[in-house]
């Protein structure tokens, strides 16, 4: 290619002018090159790759209308974690409190407290791990290969939020 | 011309420094025989696809630290194994709490740390991402998930050992009576004489 542009210029009529042999090859110049493996382009991941072309993000979790499917993936999560935190704290005050735990519960019964308050206590204990639980059994099914279409996802969100609630509230009233 | 007959030769040369400008590929199909250890900075090319999707990346002057992807190998054995787990956890946590035992109260500490100790990484892996706190925090956060969980069993266990065990202690809790509770007990109970 580049020989095709050097044929053009005024150096290359005189070299041929000048020159007893003349050739194809008398007209190359030599160049000594570096080849080396060519290296693949380097893969960055879709948010890397926009930050650098400058992009802004689409608007995605501002826009997207809640949906029960959305909700209930989320909350699914969300009474993980926080049933996680329960755990934690448990392991965690066992052995970094100064009194042992069954201590504090005979302080908490002999403290006569609210039963609102104590029943309040007790649903915020016991619906993360019935919604939890039940979402649980949900995913398992859907593991399995159960109840994947659109309608039966909607169909058992509803029967499991109903399950989680009356199994809180039947734990609850124990 | 002279870069397709760069291309041809290029498995056959033992190559140096990495090239200061990128270039398209030809579209020969040309040996797969990239030395990764030469690009030390790319990640490694897919083996099986002969098309080059040649991206025509300027020399970039955002010196954007390399992004470390968090994607350690397969997930494919672990999954069965995470699954298993919650199906005895639906046993465990009725079970331990109905019927008190040690063996059940340790069984069900191993087994819930185990349990929200996978399900946090997965938060933290989606949520945490080099991307978005960079490279150090990423890796940070997933250490200290290890220490919490570390944490939280020997607690747990501690607990069983030590003290009353979880299904007995969860028991006495919900066996707390509130105030309200005993004027109801008392009023149906002198109705009833």
């Amino acid at each position: 290619m580049a020989t095709f542009f050097r044929l053009g210029s005024r150096q290359v009529l005189n070299h041929f002018l000048r020159n007893e042999k003349v050739g194809m090859l008398s007209l190359v110049r030599p160049v000594t090159l570096k080849a080396q493996p060519a290296c693949p382009p380097k893969e960055m991941g879709h948010d890397e790759r926009n930050m650098k072309l400058g992009r802004p993000q689409s608007p995605h979790l501002t826009i997207y209308a809640p949906q029960l499917t959305s909700m209930l993936s989320i909350s699914h999560r969300a009474t993980g974690m926080i049933l996680a935190g329960y755990t934690i704290m448990w392991g965690l005050g066992a052995v970094v409190l100064p009194d042992s735990i069954p201590c504090y519960l005979e302080d908490l019964a002999a403290a006569n407290v609210s039963s609102i308050l104590l029943c309040g206590t007790k649903f915020m204990l016991a619906f993360p791990m019935t919604y939890h639980f039940w979402n649980g059994i949900r995913h398992l099914m859907w593991d399995m290969g159960l109840f994947l279409t659109l309608k039966e996802v909607y169909a058992t969100g509803y029967v499991m939020l109903i399950l989680a609630l009356g199994s809180a509230i039947a734990l609850v009233s124990m | 011309m002279a870069l397709a007959s760069i291309l041809r030769n290029a498995s056959r040369v033992q190559a140096g420094a990495l090239p200061r400008f990128f270039f398209k590929p030809a579209s020969v199909a040309v040996n797969r025989n990239f030395s990764s250890s030469l690009c030390p900075n790319y990640a490694t090319f897919n083996k099986n696809s002969n098309l080059n999707l040649g991206l025509f990346v300027p020399h970039s002057k955002i010196l954007i630290a390399p992004q470390a992807r968090m994607m350690s190998g397969d997930h494919s054995r672990l999954w069965p194994i995470e699954k298993a787990l919650s199906v005895s956890l639906l046993v465990l946590v009725p079970a331990a709490i109905a019927s008190p035992h040690f063996i059940l109260d340790n069984l069900l500490a191993v087994a819930a740390v185990a349990h929200f100790h996978w399900g946090l990484e997965a938060v933290v892996i989606d949520y945490a991402r080099p991307i978005v706190v960079g490279n150090v925090l990423a890796k940070l956060a997933l250490f200290l998930l290890y220490i919490i969980s570390a944490t939280t069993l020997g607690g747990l266990i501690y607990y069983n050992v030590n003290e009353d065990g979880i299904g007995q202690t969860i028991r006495q809790f919900w066996a707390i009576k509130g105030s309200g509770k005993e004027k109801t007990a008392d009023s149906s109970g002198s109705e009833k004489k």
